[in-house]
């Protein structure tokens, strides 16, 4: 291995230990701090866990968990089998209707349900109107709204997943059952189900531990007694009572170590029962059934229904967007185009501050990410596979954590926090893997021999990547690019903590008028933008990228 | 002196040895072919020659200069040119732009690239196809494309990394020639790495054969076909039939011995060393297939004559096989003249003592 390798494989780890480990190791020295004291100890993990308040927010988010998980099984099981494995018409387009929720912020999600479901809310009102019920339903403020909302956002992880277990399991594999007298159930569940328990279980993780970081969702509907939830408003409301502070971080740290524990305990039961055939005979399409007419109808009405869940998002925030004091009504009256006159004129800042610091954040992940993917899959550096383990436990790491971590750690002792950098450092460090993840991925599939050939015909090192590895492996970059660029976009559990005046970014312009109250249309059409926004770049991958789309996507989330 | 000189040249990963302390040297103008069955290092070799690999030890010298010891010589600097087993031809450059690559790097003038790429089009049969991409060519014609890449700038060496391995047979037959007749034409001194024995015998002036990160033999093909210097070599180019026994008697002043066999008290045959061998020493008494004389009828007595059983006959077009067992061992023949006798009838077999070798 060269020197030059090693010196950048430094560097590289310089970034981490300056943006990940130092932050992340003065989150945890604070946990340890006992409040209005110079001493230090575990009472505050003692407090936490001897509180019987602490530990019902633990209980709920665990609950919350498993009936999330077991709902969006229910439902993306079929639907996995049905995308997967029926030849019928509009797949390409029920497909991504389905996976829509990756890209669309979860707050967004909420807001439109707010509005369609709630108590005076669209559906209520229409129902109230044919006079069949006389009090509104309700749909969503509970837990079982949560668990509503939080399976219709996780449902895709679970689907992606298992179509894609589905698709490549070898056909013989099923037609030797057959062949052996198993009908079509006890074939699917003696064969299929059990062969695809590793791409399941790879979605599983992630939707289990989203109610472990997803704060938002349950505040905006009112419930707060949810690991994350408290974590926040003990952190940012704690001008009253320092103990609370504490609490809140040890919130956030057990929350972190739930997730990045369950994360790696499924990667290393996912690692070890990857099942191998030894076959070649797959088709890219894999085992594709003609079904019968009335499964095919009730598959069709199937998907229609999830894909009418998930339309109403941006249908409601649309409707929302172009309108006034929409309240007490199941549709609009009045038709404006106000609250677009106040996000793009009164406060263009907004959007300037989402472009620029996601801009920047982008241009960090490409100097960093191209490097470390080089670093990582192409030399024998010692320390690769930890700098590689390092980043894709960030995909883990709850963003609020990252946010309160940012917030302990450069605030004193290195002040960057007063600066505006800090929000796009943040933004940076927080969707790291996703970058790193697609040039990882398209650097493995670039034949190393190119790069060899380039070298022998009398390229140096620089001159090979510019002219022969960097044009090929520029596909998968791009959609890392428009991946990391939307999450980027769309992220608030970091940037909350961050910001200050003049630094609002959309989605903190979402909360700040939803938590105002009266300005919900100016909240919708900020939200109803920023699909737009993500909707326009999807489009521009689709256009580069086309199949690549589908494969090798992580966890999204706030 | 050698043009390439491979000097005591040792590689491993991790715990594994790839390259065990080899020794090799190609003269100029010489084309050598590495061949051995895959994991016995040759490609490793080659790789550490192409710069493309670092050794732990030894030395690599090219035409003189030292690759090495004097410091590490980068693939770019070292004047060779190299095609590769998937080919390498980039995906993203019209075929012309991939030929033209490294004379771009050198910097010469516009007029003698066209002229030097007007040449290796000429020579690889691919007049015409200078603004295809890649993906718009047969596998046959991205091997020439391959070759003429590494062919253009007169590269003082030219290594081949099994080349043809991913075509077709009827191609990789025809390439095989080819191959050869243009390296010798522009007289390049060219390593050639290779699994495919018979592909090995057609293309090289001489062949290295590989085992286990050693070299075992180096030869013409005729030397290391008729005079396999062991039981491994034997075995991996042609077919033999190896009679495991003990030498009995060696015979004073010839290179000839006796060697009890598990159906022979005294079988006679040549040995290539007469100081390694001695009585009590086991030994492969060997006889290719196609030197077994067969008789229908008894013919007149003499040594080394067996009669045996049919077990398998198969008619091959140009010639018959037999699998004929002598008191239980299996014995391989091969004729090509018609032989009436069918499987369950006896069969006389003269092992040649002249043919019949032993090895170790």
């Amino acid at each position: 291995m060269s020197r030059g390798n090693i010196s950048l494989a430094a560097l590289l780890w310089l970034v981490i230990a300056f943006l990940v480990l130092y932050p992340m190791s003065i989150l945890v020295l604070q946990s340890f701090k006992i409040a209005e004291t110079d001493n230090w100890g575990i009472s505050n993990y003692l407090g936490f866990f001897q509180d019987t308040y602490y530990l019902k927010t633990f209980g709920n988010t665990l609950l919350l968990s498993v009936l999330v998980l077991l709902t969006t099984t229910l439902f993306g099981v079929p639907l996995a089998y049905i995308l997967a494995r029926y030849r019928h018409w509009g797949k390409t387009v029920f497909t991504a209707l389905i996976l829509l929720p990756i890209v669309l912020p979860a707050y967004a999600g909420v807001f439109a349900f707010i509005i369609f479901f709630g108590k005076y809310g669209t559906l209520n009102l229409l129902l109230m109107e044919t006079g069949l019920f006389k009090t509104p339903i309700n749909f969503i403020y509970g837990i079982h709204g949560l668990v509503f909302i939080q399976s219709l956002h996780m449902l895709p992880f679970i689907v992606l997943g298992l179509s894609a277990g589905f698709t490549n399991i070898d056909p013989s594999f099923e037609e030797a059952a057959e062949v052996e007298g198993a009908g079509g159930f006890r074939r699917f569940i003696t064969v299929t189900l059990p062969l695809c328990t590793p791409s399941y279980l790879a979605g599983a993780v992630i939707v289990f531990l989203w109610p472990f970081t997803d704060w938002l969702t349950p505040m905006i509907l009112g419930q707060v007694d949810f690991l994350p939830s408290v974590a926040y408003i003990n952190i940012a409301y704690h001008f009253t009572d320092v103990h609370r502070k504490y609490m809140g971080i040890v919130a956030v740290i057990v929350s972190a170590v739930v997730c990045i524990s369950l994360f790696l305990l499924a990667r290393w039961w996912v690692e070890r029962k990857k099942y191998t055939g030894l076959s070649k005979g797959t088709t890219s399409e894999g085992r594709v059934i003609e079904p019968g007419p009335l499964v095919k109808l009730s598959a069709y009405l199937y998907m229609f229904f999830i894909a009418g869940l998930v339309l109403l998002i941006p249908i409601v925030l649309g409707l929302s967007a172009f309108s006034r004091r929409w309240v007490f009504e199941p549709f609009p009256t009045h038709w404006t185009l106000e609250n677009f006159r106040v996000i793009l004129l009164e406060t263009p800042v907004l959007i300037q501050n989402s472009f620029v610091f996601s801009g920047i954040a982008l241009l960090f992940g490409i100097a960093f990410g191209l490097p470390a993917a080089y670093i990582i899959v192409r030399t024998r550096v010692p320390g690769r596979n930890a700098l590689d383990f390092v980043i894709t436990l960030m995909l883990a790491f709850p963003g609020i954590a990252v946010g309160v971590s940012y917030l302990l750690g450069f605030w004193k002792g290195i002040p960057l926090a007063q600066y505006w950098i800090i929000m796009p450092l943040a933004l940076f460090a927080r969707r790291l893997p996703y970058f790193l993840r697609m040039a990882h991925s398209s650097y493995l599939q670039l034949d190393i021999s190119l790069e060899e050939a380039s070298e022998v015909s009398g390229a140096g090192k620089l001159r090979t990547f510019l002219n022969i590895s960097l044009p090929l492996l520029i596909k998968g970059v791009l959609v890392g690019v428009v991946m990391f660029f939307i999450m980027a976009f769309q992220e608030i559990s970091t940037a909350i903590f961050l910001y200050r005046g003049g630094w609002e970014t959309l989605p903190i312009g979402i909360y700040l008028n939803w938590h105002r109250g009266m300005e919900f249309g100016i909240a919708a059409a900020m939200a109803f933008l920023m699909i737009v926004i993500a909707f326009i770049l999807l489009l521009i991958i689709s256009r580069i990228a086309g199949g690549i789309l589908k494969a090798a996507w992580g966890p999204g989330g706030t | 002196m050698a043009f390439i000189e491979i000097k005591n040249l040792f590689k491993r990963f991790g715990k594994v040895v790839a390259v065990n302390h080899i020794q090799l040297e190609v003269n100029k103008g010489e084309m050598v072919t590495l061949l051995g069955p895959s994991g016995c290092g040759k490609t490793t070799t080659l790789r550490c020659i192409a710069g493309l690999e670092r050794p732990e030890e030894g030395d690599i010298v090219i035409d003189g200069k030292p690759m090495l010891s004097e410091g590490f010589v980068q693939p770019s600097k070292r004047g060779i040119g190299m095609v590769f087993q998937n080919y390498a031809v980039w995906p993203h450059m019209k075929v012309f732009n991939n030929i033209v690559y490294g004379l771009k790097i050198q910097r010469i003038p516009r007029q003698t690239i066209q002229e030097k790429a007007r040449q290796v089009l000429e020579l690889t049969g691919l007049n015409g196809l200078e603004e295809r991409y890649p993906s718009q060519l047969s596998g046959g014609q991205q091997q020439r494309v391959a070759l003429a890449r590494a062919l253009v700038s007169n590269p003082k060496v030219l290594l081949l990394d099994e080349p043809l391995s991913n075509l077709d047979a009827k191609l990789r037959e025809e390439l095989r020639f080819e191959i050869k007749s243009l390296v010798r034409r522009m007289g390049i001194t060219s390593v050639y790495v290779t699994h495919d024995q018979a592909e090995a015998m057609v293309i090289s002036d001489r062949v290295a054969v590989m085992d286990s990160g050693n070299v075992v033999q180096i030869g013409t093909p005729q030397e290391i076909y008729e005079k396999p210097a062991n039981r491994f070599v034997a075995d991996f180019i042609g077919t033999m039939n190896f009679m495991s026994g003990e030498v009995v008697q060696v015979l004073q002043d010839t290179d000839a011995v006796y060697v009890r066999t598990e159906f022979s008290e005294k079988m006679l045959c040549t040995t290539p060393d007469t100081t390694a061998t001695t009585p009590g020493k086991k030994v492969y008494a060997s006889i290719r297939p196609e030197d077994v004389e067969v008789f229908t009828e008894p013919p007149q007595a003499r040594e080394n004559l067996f009669k045996g059983t049919i077990v398998h006959k198969a008619y091959l077009g140009n010639f018959l096989y037999f699998f004929v067992s002598v008191d239980g061992t299996m014995i391989r023949v091969q004729v090509p003249h018609y032989v009436p006798q069918e499987e369950g009838q006896e069969l006389h077999l003269f092992l040649n003592p002249q043919k019949c070798m032993i090895l170790f």
